[in-house]
């Protein structure tokens, strides 16, 4: 049994986790869901007692067992919690690979739990490590044993961190976010494992991410946390069907999910006029690896695809890492390929929006100028469309209003922008010089849920204002199902399936579409 | 093993062109060597008679031919400034021959130094948590990184020579005579080297270790329930020592080029001081293989860091 | 960046104290001394530091205060100029290498990188014995060594920042190389660039240095720390100061540029 009670962690003097109250009973997942910067890691850290030196806990205790493991205005027993790490509370991070011991060998470095809290022979040690890789199903475990973090897959890294939380059967594993860095069918398959071993060993998990739906999917009660503080607490169903307080409400309205009533923004659903017709397209990358002499070796890595993209239209484009997704985008824009095939465009120089807001916009320039800046280079490229300064300086100052951003941001840097606002503005330089088309590659996979639907609110309303059309490309079916008219399925470079999206997700016709929508459910 | 076999060519062609870019620069480009040997006052008939001698009527591409084939039988071609006796040139291998162990010693004894101190002294700094001995520490190491090794030795000769009379400056003992009295004397300039070197390498792994400190890894380590001296030692350590065996590799070719300078301030007759009496009286022969052996030496020394490398760090030995 | 932080920024501000005095000295040096610093004395030979004599006077009774001072100018002027054509050079080889990157790369990186692990003191004193001594050939050797570290810290920000998101972007609005080379990914750099600045000042003043002690390159009558270092030595015993004027003047200088580049970093780090 474990309690949180009014609970408050400070940086520097601001609270960041202000009066939780959380209780864990044995045999119970439960799920800490909120946006980035809610305080859920800070307050899973301050219960494992991981939590920096610099913060410090105001107000309220924990207590595990009746046994007072840290309290406000005393210093932080060390020893008392180094012999519970491990031993009754274990925890599993993000990122598995650097999470365990570059240099170390994992047999190792999973062995030191016991080493560090049983009496057993280092045999006796390794018997169990090689035991516990079976159950967390690691194949071959004398193999793995004897390998480092780089040589395992991502999916078997993370079961290696399962291990090592699980070997000394505590009663308290936090997870936070362990699905999040991995692929969807790998992220199936750790879920699964998880919630096998909280029923085999019946202990309690607290289950951190930002993930509603896989919140849904896993917990038995949910927690929801906001600015440090817990907003609703109470079991999963009642959270996701009947949620009490506006924020909740608000945050449950924002999760894309199928199985809300789709909208779409195309403006004449019939006129299907392409502006960009793919014809057999295969593109190519040549590598010679690390020896510049040897020969380039030629890797195929989109195969024949055909299809079109219509006037107004969101196409979505989905599949998994490395399938060739934003290869194939690439070589619809004509960035620097080696292709066969044709591609007929209608539109001028589409745009192209990225996942990662931070990296999008230069970090020397101001919005003014970056908006501006595609007006210059149409401007030297033709000079017949070259701009007087004021018009330049009016269109800016019309697209900041257009994508919803005051007056005030022209003169800032990026740097003083949010995530959220940065995407608004990239989305505003690619849209200042009036393309017919963009490709939008995980345009809003970045961003927290609430910001996550006022961003594709925008591009919904922006594609119906200007008769857009967008290449979507997403790993997130809920989203691409929110967004997309269309929808077209990749896997190892083959376009698999492409129709309607209402069509395609009530009849599937390739087998691999239908355990990636059922997957992502 | 492939990995050897593509190294050690990569150390051959290195050598190559450094030769013939060594050969280049002394014996085609400075004017006239035969008229800088005898002056400008020389009978035509001797001026014709040595340039025969010197082999210097040949073309260019003979000339390297026959001293590349004289350095690989180890013929290291002659002086044009010490003279053996009254008629015949020095050869430059008798005149390395007996400076080399002195540059050799000092070199090692300076790197002795280095380690022996700089790695206790950057994990311990790493460790301390009192802002004093932080603060004191990082005065310390950053005005003893200001100091030029020259400089430096004319003060460890002021104060350890002059001051405590620990050591006789100018008093050098050939390691023929008194080997311990050698290294005795030899300890000072190594001081001299190493003080800068010591600074740089311990801050450079307390930052090592302090940035190791903030990664992932370590988060999991306390999450078992280690100690901080169990993760310093059984998982920073290693990890940050990385950085540092690439950093010590760097320091290694300026502590061959710190003694060619200490030697100077000592009065060591090492190769370095040879190296600058051949540059200053332009006594190309002998500064070609200077140059070819102090770049043989850097090399050897980064292949070296390199497999050390590779045994540190084991991402690098799959690839 | 706020104000505030500037003046908290302790490193900055004692290294831009120490540079600067130097700097100012050294300028003043080229017109003013408060001696003629050539100018010998037989009666005033080896006065320890006073009011009159600063730093004292050496074996010929020349002012050594009036001698540092000129020797700062010549060290200052032989380091702004090396930093300003190595880091030039620098700048344009990196970023084409960088931006480009192709067998032209693959040639300039093989030498740059071999160079970079070569003791730079070594090969200026290689390249003095090639061009011969004299102030110019030092700055055109020094230079000219020291251009490889610019470039591989020039390259390597611009192979970084070749693939970021915001320069595809450029490239897809169509914005030329050109322009997206000097006006996209050059201010970028500026922040990383400017501590190896003043890293490359300090390499040159102690390699000027260092060579004028061991007698190669800037040669009398123009004044020189090192030069005047390695005068000083054999009178340790009778006159330290003389030795210790010049030697401190190096360390004060180093260390300023030292104090100053980590102030970057620390600036650029917040």
């Amino acid at each position: 049994m474990i309690k949180i009670e009014n609970l408050s962690v400070a940086f520097d003097g601001t609270e960041v986790v202000k009066n939780v109250n959380l209780e864990i009973t044995d045999g119970e997942i439960l799920g800490i869901v909120g946006e980035s910067g809610s305080g859920k890691s800070v307050t899973a850290l301050t219960l494992m007692g991981l939590v920096s030196e610099t913060a410090e806990v105001t107000s309220g205790r924990i207590v595990v067992d009746d046994c007072v493991l840290r309290e406000a205005g005393k210093p932080v027993d060390k020893k008392l919690y180094r012999t519970m790490q491990g031993d009754n509370m274990s925890m599993i991070f993000q990122e598995p690979m650097t999470s365990l011991n570059p240099t170390q060998k994992v047999g190792k470095q999973v062995g030191e739990m016991l080493k560090l809290h049983t009496v057993l022979t280092k045999e006796e040690i390794k018997a169990k490590v090689l035991e516990t890789f079976e159950a967390v199903g690691l194949r071959n475990p004398e193999l793995v044993y004897n390998c480092y973090p780089h040589q395992l897959s991502g999916g078997m890294r993370q079961r290696v961190m399962i291990a090592m939380a699980v070997i000394l059967h505590p009663d308290l594993v936090v997870a936070d976010e362990p699905t999040t860095a991995l692929d969807v069918s790998i992220q199936n398959q750790i879920v699964a494992l998880l919630k096998d071993i909280n029923t085999k060993e019946n202990n309690s998990m607290i289950f951190i991410t930002h993930d509603l739906n896989l919140a849904r999917r896993i917990c038995d009660r949910v927690a929801v946390m906001k600015d440090g503080r817990i907003v609703e607490l109470g079991a999963t169903e009642d959270i996701f069907l009947r949620p009490q307080e506006s924020y909740t409400k608000n945050l449950m309205e924002a999760v894309p999910s199928r199985l809300k009533r789709r909208v779409s923004a195309m403006k004449n659903a019939d006129n299907k006029e392409p502006i960009v017709q793919v014809k057999d397209l295969s593109v190519f990358y040549e590598d010679r690896g690390s020896n510049p002499f040897a020969k380039k070796v030629r890797k195929c890595i989109v195969k024949n695809a055909t299809f079109d993209i219509y006037k107004g239209e969101s196409l979505g484009l989905v599949g998994e890492s490395g399938c060739g997704k934003t290869t194939l985008s690439k070589a619809i824009l004509g960035m620097n390929m080696i292709t066969t095939g044709e591609v007929i465009q209608t539109t001028v120089r589409p745009q192209m929006i990225f996942q990662d807001p931070y990296s999008s916009l230069n970090p020397s320039k101001t919005i003014g100028w970056l908006l501006q800046e595609p007006l210059r280079a149409r401007g030297i490229l033709d000079p017949s469309q070259k701009m007087t300064k004021a018009d330049m300086e009016a269109a800016a100052y019309e697209m900041l209003k257009r994508v919803g951003l005051e007056e005030k941001y022209f003169t800032r840097k990026p740097s003083q922008l949010s995530g959220g606002q940065r995407q608004r503005i990239s989305i505003g330089q690619a849209l200042i010089t009036r393309p017919g088309l963009i490709v939008a590659d995980e345009p809003v996979s970045a961003l927290d849920v609430t910001v996550q639907a006022q961003i594709m609110e925008l591009m919904q309303n922006l594609q119906q204002e200007m008769e857009l059309s967008y290449l979507f490309i997403s790993h997130d079916i809920n989203v691409v199902y929110k967004m997309c008219d269309r929808i077209m399925v990749m896997k190892e470079g083959q376009i698999l399936e492409i129709g309607e999206t209402e069509e395609i997700f009530a009849h599937p016709q390739n087998e691999y579409t239908q355990t990636l929508f059922r997957d992502s459910l | 093993m492939k990995y050897f076999v593509k190294k050690i060519i990569t150390l051959i062609m290195t050598l190559f062109l450094v030769s013939v870019a060594a050969f280049l620069a002394f014996q085609v480009i400075p004017g006239d060597v035969v008229t800088s040997i005898l002056g400008t006052e020389a009978p035509p008939e001797r001026e014709e008679q040595l340039r025969e001698e010197l082999g210097l009527n040949k073309p260019p591409v003979v000339r390297y031919m026959r001293w590349a084939s004289g350095v690989i039988k180890g013929d290291f071609g002659r002086s044009y400034r010490y003279s053996k006796n009254m008629n015949e040139m020095m050869p430059v291998k008798e005149l390395i021959g007996d400076k080399l162990p002195v540059t050799l010693w000092l070199a090692a004894l300076s790197l002795i130094l280095i380690v022996l101190v700089s790695i206790p002294l950057g994990v311990l700094w790493a460790r301390s948590t009192n802002r004093f001995v932080d603060a004191a520490l990082n005065c310390i190491t950053q005005v003893s990184m200001a100091v030029p090794s020259f400089f430096l030795g004319v003060l460890v000769t002021y104060l350890f020579g002059i001051v405590f009379h620990l050591f006789a400056p100018g008093g050098y003992i050939s390691y023929h005579d008194n080997f311990k009295g050698f290294l005795g004397y030899l300890l000072f300039p190594a001081l001299s080297i190493a003080i800068p070197k010591i600074a740089m390498t311990a801050r450079f792994l307390r930052n090592s270790m302090l940035t190791e400190m903030k990664s992932d890894y370590v988060r999991t380590a306390y999450s078992k329930g280690c100690s901080k001296r169990r993760v310093m030692y059984g998982h920073v350590l290693r990890n940050a020592m990385m950085p540092v065996v690439t950093f010590l590799g760097m320091i290694i070719a300026e502590i061959v080029a710190g003694s060619i300078v200490v030697e100077q301030v000592f009065g060591l007759p090492g190769i370095g001081r040879l190296l600058i009496s051949s540059i200053n009286t332009r006594d190309f022969p002998v500064t070609e293989i200077l140059i070819l052996y102090i770049t043989f030496v850097v090399i050897f020394v980064y292949f070296l860091v390199d497999i050390l490398y590779r045994v540190i760090d084991p991402r690098i030995s799959e690839k | 960046m706020k104000k505030s932080s500037i003046w908290k920024n302790k490193y900055l501000l004692i290294g831009l104290f120490m540079t600067g005095l130097c700097l100012l000295l050294g300028i003043l040096g080229l017109f003013w001394t408060p001696y003629e610093p050539t100018k010998i004395s037989a009666a005033e030979r080896f006065v320890g530091p006073s009011l009159k004599h600063l730093f004292g006077t050496d074996n010929f009774g020349r002012d050594i205060f009036s001698r540092v001072m000129k020797g700062l100018s010549a060290t200052i002027v032989i380091g702004t100029s090396v930093v300003l054509f190595s880091a030039t050079m620098g700048i344009l080889l990196g970023a084409l290498t960088g931006y480009f990157g192709g067998i032209v790369d693959e040639i300039v990186m093989r030498i740059t990188d071999a160079l970079n692990g070569f003791p730079s003191i070594l090969l200026a004193l290689v390249l003095i014995s090639i061009f011969g001594n004299g102030k110019q050939n030092v700055i055109l050797a020094l230079g000219l060594v020291f251009i490889p570290s610019y470039v591989r810290i020039v390259r390597s920000e611009f192979i970084r920042l070749r693939d970021a998101d915001f320069i595809k972007r450029a490239r897809l609005m169509g914005v030329s190389k050109v322009r997206i080379l000097f006006v996209h990914i050059l201010p970028n750099i500026f922040s990383v660039f400017w501590v190896s600045v003043m890293i490359g000042f300090n390499n040159a003043i102690l390699a000027e240095s260092g060579m004028s002690y061991l007698g190669i390159g800037v040669q009398p009558p123009d004044a020189s720390l090192g030069k005047m270092l390695s005068d000083a030595q054999g009178y340790l015993q009778r006159a330290p100061w003389f030795a210790l004027s010049s030697g401190l003047t190096i360390v004060w200088l180093v260390l300023g540029f030292a104090l100053l580049s980590e102030g970057v970093q620390r600036m650029n780090n917040n």
